[in-house]
């Protein structure tokens, strides 16, 4: 598991120029190197085995599409969505997390890995493998891009970790800001606008 | 707040949570919103008493899930607050080691509200 050093003003790509971008937090290179790492870790767990990576929609496609291609195994990919508290329940008055997008195909007997981008809380996480149990996978494990184990809430082992964050608000490599900046190929800070991002 | 309360599905106190801020209340509604039990104040720890028993200092958190095994205090942002309650729950986890507390700011809920969103 890598900690993270402190930010440095490395270059910022050609989208600097929106204000909204900050710094860089970590540089495409960096993350490219770490996932190669993990990939060829999950590699040698899995040697022999089948293995479905699962990815939650829509911040972890980036990440599972890299770790995919770094595992040297034949593998299986799917997806989950899940329903967001602020656009479900803050707009809707829905009650309760749902799946929006359920699994293509069963995981009954599979090597199953969740491909996630960042796990804090752990909240959404828990309900998410609480579900797949249910379903009896051979095994269920967790992968992550990024980590706040200071911040979880619920007991979650993380098998695979990429980095340990800081408790800023990122955009790029799938992180988003309004559903905009998922598409830089590396992390930086969000400058927060006047108007931050709020619940209430 | 109270026209708010009665529609959770995961409240597992007796009595109707009195919700002292809207930050808690929030807290409520994202722990029912992810399928969490939950019960609002339901313990008070005593911090300190003198020869005579009496209690000079006690702490009531916010909120306690029982599946997790784990009390949630809520604060605020502003700085009193957060200086105030960081040495309540300092001095509850010196006094009673076996119980899980954590403090939680407003941000944090915050950022878990704005998990996947869609």
């Amino acid at each position: 598991m890598t900690v993270l050093p402190p930010p440095t003003t490395s270059s910022y790509g050609a989208r600097r120029r929106d204000d909204r971008i900050g710094e860089t937090y970590l540089d495409s290179t960096t993350i490219g190197e770490r996932v190669q790492e993990l990939g060829a870790e999950i590699t040698r767990d899995y040697r022999g085995q089948d293995l479905l990576l699962i990815s939650i929609l829509k911040g972890a496609v980036f990440f599972m599409a890299d770790l995919a291609r770094a595992i040297d195994l034949p593998l299986e990919i799917d997806f989950l969505a899940i329903s967001s508290y602020l656009h479900e329940h803050g707009q809707t008055g829905t009650k309760a997390i749902r799946f929006l997008k359920d699994l293509d195909r069963p995981v009954k007997d599979k090597n199953v890995l969740v491909v996630e981008d960042m796990i804090d809380s752990g909240l959404t996480l828990h309900y998410i493998m609480r579900s797949l149990g249910l379903r009896r996978p051979r095994s269920l494990e967790v992968c992550t891009l990024f980590d706040r184990p200071h911040q979880r809430l619920v007991d979650i082992e993380v098998r695979y970790v990429g980095f340990q964050v800081t408790d800023d608000f990122f955009v790029g490599y799938g992180f988003d800001y309004r559903q905009l900046f998922r598409n830089i190929p590396h992390v930086a800070y969000l400058r927060l606008e006047p108007q931050q991002p709020s619940l209430f | 707040m109270t026209d708010e309360t009665a529609s959770f599905s995961y409240y597992r106190g007796t009595k109707e949570p009195g919700f002292a801020t809207r930050t808690e209340l929030e807290a409520a509604k994202l722990f029912d919103y992810h399928r969490i039990a939950w019960e609002y104040e339901p313990r008070t720890f005593i911090l300190e008493q003198d020869e005579r028993g009496n209690i000079l200092e006690a702490f009531t958190p916010d909120f306690f899930l029982p599946d997790l095994d784990l009390f949630i205090e809520v604060t605020e942002m502003k700085q009193s607050l957060v200086t105030a309650k960081n040495r309540k729950v300092r001095k509850l986890r010196e006094r009673y080691p076996d119980i899980r507390i954590k403090l939680l700011y407003r941000k944090d809920f915050v950022r878990m509200a704005q998990k996947y969103g869609l």
